[in-house]
């Protein structure tokens, strides 16, 4: 398998999640101990589940859009079992979320050794010392500039399972702030969600009270004085429970010219 | 329904001095120049060409700055230190120091910004300087000062007791209000955790006057003067840099001259954003200069020390370190040469560029210093390229790489010829944080005591845990969280620049490594990284050689 093959499989499987009934069929939700598995370049990150190994991707940098999770710590994984080769001897869940569970777990500190059965079947794209010179990925294109009329829209950022503000929210956001540059948005109304999430075992998982008003907050924090055309910024937040997948667990920011 | 207005920069408003202009020496602004013969111009430009008073003394003895003597500080200076010598180059030489804000005792206690930051030091300050200034002085130099150069200004000053964390780490008292003043708006943070002064040894946050129960409640940590060299490197406006910072996805200080958002990486808790606020800052805390310093003296300052450039030059059994083709990593030339704020952990640039053909076998050389070069090269080498895992540290292993990431030196320590961060660049290494922090052992028969603070840290029971150490820990210093107020940055240190090392021993910002043998030694515990002796002794004479 090679990591371009990763790419459209990604996009694939994001359309199959977004048809909810075939994502309820086919998709699976567990909390459990993430495992590193070395191999002779960089690891790989896997984890079980109801005794079968589930791939949930490799460490690379700060521009992959897998981000590996922590030891230390149970792990949210949220993810569609692919058909194929297996990678690290786990099945491949693709796309893939992955949320580090805020709680302690010090059982889960499992480092596997590097086992040639086990090497990565494709070339990561970032080793495990000094690059070639670039990212591991290359940013998204920005999108063109908007035209009049200019109108109000909404954004979305989504956050990991009890996730807040972290460093891939300025990358998130950038697009907000080129609309609302543009624009010259007078009015920026922030509202935080709050989420739960059904497992695969019926357990139903909420995030802690109050982290919609952390998101909306933090996230209002971040406007300061970046937009000089904004008169009026207003936060607030939903702290009811919304049941869904990771995409109940945003930020709603609607900007108003 | 919660809202405000968009928050005007305070710093903005508060700082927005010109800190452009003025400064310049009277050379400079060509009075002197236009009133002497032109060939005084042609003497003067070799006159600082000329390595100055240590040429002078052929062992290259140390020599101390003193505030207010007077002396001019030529383009380029070398100083002894146990590793070989040490250059400073002046970029704009030379300087007469006399009226220079950087030289002149402005304040009342008779300190200069020059009394921690010595040339023979590489702009940092050693603790055998400090230890013979007590000696030369019987304790009396400005160094000593009771604002800081002692454990706690209600001590009696004069008795080394007193001056213990100076005396025995190279340490200075550092003051911060608690809770912590918004840098984004007004008022006061709500810190996510509370505090507790478990251990007090310096006196100064029990104290009543001075401590955090006191009118104005305040914390005392003590930390180690940082280097005034190579600044533009670390206030680069470069890679990494922009509204937010890369690790946390928060707001980043701005220049208060001109809103640009900067990269936070001047001082240990990144508290202050410019060379200049440093500046006035320091004059205050420091100098005891009350009404802080004018616009012009800042200006004069600022551009002092972005024209300065510190490196090892030679190595006390390799020889001349600027010998032979692809050295660029070496000496304070290539530095202020080198390319500013880029990434340097890539195979297209390297942070210390060190080629093999540097070290190939020079036959003019003898064989233990070719032996030396081939370590140096070595040490390189395994900054770059030898992996380990790098486990629990706060703001490394939770911007992307996983805990734990298989990575090197470099991954942190990426910045393109000086090691430090390109982003904004506070973790949490346990230097400060236990279980890794150096501590004294307490039994039954150890008589020696720790002399650091130590704090109680509880994190709010509403928010989730510290991710590695859970909702109760300790620290001797809380670093950036005595700014943030977050339980997340409690122990979270900026890291500093890998030049002049040599020069500046005890490291880290509590001077809890006494030698770069220890510093590596602390790398080795904190991360299992089993290097083998000969890795260390190789590690140790490369970074000895920056």
């Amino acid at each position: 398998m090679s990591v371009g093959r990763l790419v459209p499989m990604t996009l694939a499987a994001l359309a199959v999640l977004s048809t909810p009934v075939m994502a309820q069929q086919r998709a699976i939700a567990f909390v459990a101990c993430p495992i590193v598995r070395d191999t002779s370049k960089v690891p790989c990150w896997i984890s079980e589940y109801r005794g079968e190994t589930y791939y949930l991707g490799i460490q690379s940098d700060v521009s992959a859009p897998f981000n590996p999770p922590s030891l230390g710590h149970r792990a949210l994984v949220e993810g569609v079992p692919q058909g194929g080769d297996r990678i690290c001897g786990g099945i491949v869940l693709e796309p893939v979320k992955v949320s580090v569970m805020p709680e302690l777990s010090p059982e889960c500190d499992e480092v596997l050794m590097a086992e040639p059965r086990y090497e990565l079947p494709f070339e990561p794209p970032r080793p495990p010392g000094p690059s070639g010179g670039r990212l591991a990925f290359a940013p998204p294109e920005s999108p063109p500039p908007p035209e009049p009329p200019f109108v109000a829209r909404t954004f979305e950022i989504y956050f990991p399972f009890e996730g807040t503000v972290d460093f891939k929210t300025p990358g998130a956001l950038q697009e907000v702030w080129d609309y609302a540059a543009a624009i010259r948005a007078r009015e920026i109304r922030i509202e935080g969600h709050r989420a739960a999430v059904r497992l695969s075992d019926g357990t139903l998982i909420e995030e802690r009270e109050g982290i919609g008003r952390s998101r909306a907050s933090e996230v209002a924090r971040m406007f300061t004085g970046l937009v000089a055309s904004v008169e009026k910024m207003e936060f607030s937040s939903s702290e009811r429970a919304e049941l869904g997948d990771w995409r109940r667990r945003k930020v709603s920011i609607e900007v108003l010219p | 329904m919660s809202g405000f207005s968009p928050a005007r920069w305070v710093l903005a408003s508060s700082l927005a001095v010109v800190f452009a202009a003025a400064g310049q020496g009277l050379w400079a602004q060509g009075s002197v120049a236009e009133s002497v013969p032109a060939h005084v111009t042609d003497q003067r430009e070799q006159a600082g060409d000329v390595p100055a008073v240590p040429s002078q003394v052929p062992d290259g003895g140390r020599e101390w700055w003193s505030p207010g003597e007077g002396r001019a500080l030529p383009r380029l200076v070398e100083y002894a230190n146990p590793h070989g010598r040490l250059a400073l180059l002046n970029t704009e030489a030379p300087v007469e120091t006399s009226g220079h804000p950087f030289f002149e005792p402005l304040g009342p206690n008779g300190r200069a910004c020059v009394s921690c930051h010595q040339p023979a030091d590489g702009m940092g300050l050693s603790l055998q300087s400090i230890r013979e200034r007590w000696e030369e002085t019987d304790g009396k130099d400005p160094i000593f000062a009771a604002i800081d150069g002692s454990n706690c200004p209600s001590l009696p000053q004069g008795d080394r007791a007193s001056h213990s964390l100076l005396l025995e780490r190279g340490l200075f008292r550092i003051f911060l209000p608690w809770p912590p003043r918004d840098p984004l708006g007004e008022g006061t943070l709500e810190p996510e955790f509370t505090i507790e002064v478990v251990r007090d040894p310096g006196t100064c946050n029990l104290d009543p006057q001075y401590g955090l129960a006191s009118a104005n409640p305040m914390i005392s940590v003590y930390r180690r003067p940082r280097v005034v060299a190579n600044l533009p490197y670390v206030v680069h406006r470069n890679f990494g840099v922009g509204p937010f910072v890369g690790k946390t996805g928060e707001p980043a200080l701005r220049d208060p001259a001109n809103g640009e958002p900067v990269n936070m990486n001047l001082m240990a808790d990144a508290r202050e954003p410019t060379l200049g606020t440093q500046a006035i800052e320091a004059s205050i805390t420091h100098l005891q200069l009350l009404q802080g310093l004018t616009p012009a003296q800042v200006a004069q300052i600022v551009a002092f020390e972005r024209q300065l450039f510190a490196a090892q030059v030679t190595d006390a059994i390799g020889g001349n370190l600027l010998l032979g083709e692809g050295g660029k990593a070496f000496g304070p030339e290539n530095l202020a040469a080198g390319e500013i704020g880029v990434l340097g952990n890539n195979t297209t640039r390297w942070v210390f560029p060190v080629d093999a053909a540097w070290a190939e076998p020079n036959p003019a050389l003898s064989a233990e210093a070719n032996a030396r070069r081939a370590s140096i090269r070595r040490g390189q080498q395994l900054f770059h390229f030898r992996t380990f895992w790098i486990r629990d540290s706060m703001h490394l292993n939770t911007v992307g790489l996983g805990n734990p990431a298989k990575r090197t030196c470099a991954t942190c320590h990426g910045m393109h010829m000086t090691g430090l961060d390109t982003a904004n660049g506070w973790m949490d290494i346990g230097t400060t944080n236990l279980p890794w922090a150096r501590e004294v052992p307490r039994n039954p028969w150890t008589e020696e005591r720790e002399l650091m603070p130590l704090f109680k840290i509880t994190c709010r029971a509403d928010l989730p845990p510290h991710p590695y150490l859970g909702r109760v820990f300790y620290t001797q210093d809380p670093g950036r969280a005595l700014i943030s107020g977050k339980c997340n940055d409690v122990g979270t240190i900026v890291m500093q620049q890998f030049r002049g090392l040599a020069a500046r021993a005890p490291y880290f910002s509590n001077g809890s490594a006494s030698s770069l043998r220890e510093l590596i030694d602390f790398y080795d515990r904190r991360y299992n990284v089993q290097y083998s002796e000969q890795e260390k002794v190789d590690l140790e004479n490369f970074m000895a050689a920056l």
